[in-house]
C-alpha cells in the first residue's frame, strides 16, 4: 500500500499553518494589557478546545453510523477521532493549567471551561477504557459506540450545569472579554493550524487501524491455509 | 517579559506532544506496512504449495 | 398496555428476588450509615457549618450507594444466565430496559428514604420537606436511567465493578450539581423559585437520558 498523495499534502499544509501561527503568536500579535506575555497561550489553548469538540462530534456521528450499519470502517473513524480528541483535550487542560499558574498562582482553577473539559476528558477516557476492557473486538466497538453517543449528548447538559454551579461559586475565569482584530486574526490562523493537525493525526490513526485490521485478516488467511 | 518561562513551557509541551505523537504514529504505520508485505509474501507462498 | 404488563413483569421479578434474599437493601443501608459516620468523623463540623456541607454529604452517600446497587442489578442476569432466558421470551428489549430501570429506581428510592432517616437522626436536620423529596426523586430517576444502561454494559466487560463508576460518574455530573444545589436550598427552607434552575437541569437530564437509554439499550444486550 503506497502512501497516498493526500497525506503529503496534509503534512505540507499543517507545517505551513504551524509556522504561520508561530509567527503570528510570537511576533505579529500585540501583547495583551492585563495578563502580559503569558496571555499568548490563549491562541493555542482555545483552538485546542474547539478541535477537541469537533473530534468528539465526529465520534458521535460515526458511532451512530457504526451502530446502524455495523461496518468496521465507521468504528475505525470513531475510535481514531476519540483518541486524537483525548490527546487534544489533555493538551487543553495542561495549557490551561500552565496559564493559570503565573496569573492566579494556582495550578488549577475551577473555571467553567476547564471544569467542563475535565468532565469531557473523563468521559472519553471511559470510551477508550471500555474498548480495551471488553474481551471481544466487536462487542468493544459496540459498547464504545454507545458511550460515544451518550457522552456527546451529555456535553451540553454538563456545560449548562457547570455554568450554573460556577455562577454560585465564582472563581478565576481563564478568558473573557472581546478581541481586537489582530488577535482575532491570529486566533483564526491558529484554529486552522490545529484543524489541519487534527485531520493529519486522524488520517494517520485511521491508516494505522486499517493496517492492523489487514494484518489480522491476512494472519487468519494464513492460519486457515495451514 | 515576566512569566515568559511559562509561555514557552506551554508551547513547548503542546508542540512536543503533537510532534512525538505524529512521529510514533508514522513509525508504527511504516513497520506495519513492512509486516503486511511480509505476511502477503508468506500467504502467496503458501498458496503456491 | 401489553408493553407495560411485560415491563412490570420484569420489575416484579427483580423485586421478588430481592425480597427473598434482602441482599441489596440491607447491605446498602449499613453502607449508608457507615458513610455518614465516616464523614462525621473525618470533618469535625460545627452545627452551623453542617447546613453547608450536608447536601454534599447526602449526595455523596446517595451516589456511592447508587453505584453499589447498580453494580448488583445485572449480576444475576449474567451469572445465572437469565439474560438469555429473558431475551428468549417475547419481551422486547425496550421492555427489559424499562422493567430493569424501574426496579433499580425502586431500590434506590427505598435506600435513599432510609438514608434520609439516618441523616435526620444523626445530623438533626429536618429532611422530609417536599422540595427535598422532589429533588431526590428527580435525581434518582436520572441515576437509574443512565445507570441501568451502563450497568448492562459494564457487566459484559472484564473489570465490571470498576468500569461502571468510571462510565457513570462523569455522565451524571449535571444531576449531582443540580441535586446538591437544590438540596442545599431545600434544607435551608428556600422556596421553589430559587431551586427551579437546578430542578430544570435535572428534569431535562431525566427526559433526555430516559429517551436515549431507552433507544440504545438494545445495542448493549444484543448477542
Amino acid at each position: 500500500m503506497k502512501t497516498s498523495r493526500n497525506i503529503y499534502w496534509l503534512w505540507g499544509l499543517s507545517s505551513v499553518l504551524f509556522l504561520a501561527s508561530l509567527l503570528m503568536v510570537f511576533i505579529f500579535v500585540p501583547t495583551e494589557a492585563t495578563m502580559g506575555v503569558v496571555q499568548r497561550i490563549f491562541y493555542f489553548h482555545v483552538p485546542l478546545a474547539w478541535v477537541s469538540f469537533l473530534a468528539f462530534f465526529i465520534v458521535f456521528i460515526f458511532s451512530i453510523f457504526y451502530l446502524w450499519k455495523r461496518e468496521e470502517k465507521w468504528d475505525i473513524i470513531a475510535s481514531s477521532s476519540a483518541e486524537v480528541g483525548t490527546v487534544f483535550t489533555t493538551l487543553f487542560l495542561i495549557s490551561g493549567s500552565i496559564w493559570a499558574k503565573p496569573i492566579w498562582n494556582t495550578w488549577w482553577t475551577w473555571d467553567p471551561r476547564l471544569t467542563a473539559a475535565l468532565v469531557l476528558w473523563l468521559i472519553y477516557v471511559a470510551y477508550l477504557l471500555v474498548r480495551s476492557y471488553t474481551a471481544e473486538k466487536e462487542r468493544g466497538a459496540r459498547f464504545a459506540a454507545v458511550v460515544g453517543i451518550v457522552g456527546f449528548v451529555d456535553v451540553p447538559i454538563v456545560a449548562l450545569a457547570i455554568t450554573l454551579w460556577r455562577t454560585q461559586h465564582p472563581s478565576p475565569v481563564i478568558f473573557s472579554g472581546g478581541l481586537a482584530p489582530a488577535m482575532l486574526f491570529t486566533l483564526l490562523v491558529c484554529l486552522s493550524a490545529f484543524s489541519a493537525l487534527y485531520a493529519l493525526l486522524l488520517w494517520l490513526k485511521i491508516a494505522m487501524k486499517r493496517s492492523e485490521s489487514d494484518i489480522e485478516t491476512i494472519k487468519e488467511a494464513i492460519d486457515r491455509g495451514n | 517579559m515576566e512569566n515568559a518561562g511559562y509561555l514557552f513551557a506551554a508551547f513547548g509541551i503542546i508542540w512536543a506532544a503533537i510532534f512525538i505523537y505524529i512521529l510514533v504514529l508514522w513509525k508504527r504505520q511504516r513497520s506495519m506496512q513492512t509486516d503486511i508485505a511480509l505476511l502477503k509474501e508468506t500467504l502467496r507462498r503458501k498458496k503456491l504449495e | 398496555m401489553i408493553f407495560w404488563r411485560k415491563v412490570l413483569a420484569v420489575t416484579w421479578k427483580d423485586v421478588l428476588s430481592e425480597m427473598r434474599t434482602k441482599e441489596i437493601v440491607f447491605s446498602v443501608l449499613v453502607f449508608a450509615m457507615l458513610v455518614i459516620l465516616i464523614f462525621k468523623l473525618a470533618f469535625s463540623i460545627s452545627q452551623d457549618m453542617l447546613l453547608l456541607v450536608a447536601p454534599g454529604i447526602l449526595w455523596v452517600t446517595f451516589t456511592f450507594a447508587g453505584i453499589l446497587s447498580l453494580n448488583r442489578s445485572f449480576v444475576s442476569e449474567k451469572e445465572e444466565g437469565c439474560m438469555e432466558g429473558l431475551m428468549a421470551c417475547p419481551v422486547s428489549r425496550e421492555a427489559i430496559y424499562v422493567g430493569k430501570m424501574l426496579g433499580v429506581l425502586l431500590f434506590m428510592l427505598i435506600i435513599e428514604a432510609i438514608a434520609l432517616l439516618a441523616f435526620a437522626v444523626f445530623f438533626n436536620l429536618s429532611v422530609f420537606s417536599p422540595a427535598l423529596i422532589l429533588v431526590t426523586i428527580l435525581a434518582t430517576i436520572g441515576f437509574a436511567s443512565v445507570g441501568t444502561l451502563f450497568s448492562a454494559l459494564a457487566i459484559n466487560t472484564k473489570a465490571r465493578d470498576l468500569i461502571l463508576p468510571i462510565l457513570f460518574l462523569p455522565i451524571v455530573v449535571p444531576v449531582i450539581i443540580g441535586a446538591v444545589r437544590a438540596s442545599g436550598l431545600a434544607l435551608n427552607g428556600a422556596g421553589w423559585s430559587e431551586a427551579s434552575s437546578s430542578l430544570r437541569i435535572i428534569a431535562a437530564f431525566d427526559v433526555i437520558f430516559l429517551v436515549v437509554s431507552f433507544l440504545i439499550f438494545t445495542y448493549v444486550i444484543e448477542e
